[in-house]
């Protein structure tokens, strides 16, 4: 039988440069590049740099 | 020391009997000799037991020596020529051992008693006097791991590691402004190639 399709879209981890441990889930495209974006972190009340999480260690 | 015979005829009759059959003079602790810490064992912290175990396989192998010096047991001076009636005493000759001539709740009565009326030096040392029980206290702290002389308490690992984590945070902030400059300049994440791990 043949496999089941992956999906088009997958969940992505946004992890707060802060090095809070504060981070967000995004879901983006799979063939997407990484996400990065300004967001605010609660535990240093402040605007900061956001960067995907790869899973494994590779990013594209 | 001069106002304690003014007081003698106020102490209550049960006192006055146990100083009369024990006169402090020869039995309290006052003319007991005060212990010191041996030459050898100038630090009594390197016998207490350390909350932490390095070595996984060292756990519980140190188990307290009991021939280590200790001064609340120091403190319980028994002199055999004058019997002290708050300690049991051993007969060598037959190995075994006579009770005290007071039970712990006599003894803890008359403590109290001596407390209340100003004259615990005058009593014998014995486990219910407040020097034993201080020295006691000082060597096992309150019972809680970590409390005693020279030991540390654990905390959990959020605690331990508190201090670490905020320096990283402080740290990643102060460079924040230069981070977000060079992402925005290579073009909001498109030139990145330092992406976290998860």
């Amino acid at each position: 039988m043949a496999k089941k399709a992956k999906s088009r879209t997958i969940a992505v981890r946004l992890i707060s440069m802060a090095m809070t441990g504060y981070y967000r889930t995004m879901i983006r495209p799979r063939v997407h590049r990484p996400l990065s974006m300004l967001k605010y972190d609660p535990v240093v009340k402040k605007k900061v740099l956001f960067l995907e999480a790869t899973k494994g260690g590779k990013a594209k | 020391m001069a106002s304690i015979p003014e007081t003698v005829g106020k102490l209550p009759l049960r006192l006055r009997n146990f100083f009369a059959r024990y006169p402090p003079q020869i039995y309290s602790a006052l003319v007991a000799p005060t212990p010191s810490v041996p030459d050898g064992e100038a630090s009594a912290e390197q016998n207490l037991p350390s909350p932490y175990t390095p070595d996984r396989d060292a756990k519980g192998a140190r188990k307290p020596d009991p021939e280590a010096f200790s001064l609340s047991q120091a403190l319980l001076h028994n002199d055999p020529n004058n019997q002290n009636p708050f300690l049991p005493r051993k007969i060598f000759t037959t190995g075994k051992w006579v009770s005290p001539r007071y039970g712990l709740r006599q003894q803890a009565d008359l403590v109290k008693l001596a407390i209340k009326y100003n004259v615990e030096p005058l009593l014998p040392p014995g486990r219910k006097s407040t020097a034993f029980k201080e020295a006691r206290l000082a060597e096992r702290g309150l019972r809680i791991k970590g409390t005693g002389i020279g030991q540390k308490v654990k905390g959990h690992k959020w605690e331990r590691t508190m201090e670490a984590r905020l320096e990283d945070r402080r740290k990643a902030m102060v460079e924040m402004p230069e981070m977000i400059r060079l992402w925005k300049q290579r073009g909001h994440g498109r030139g990145w190639r330092q992406w976290p791990k998860r």
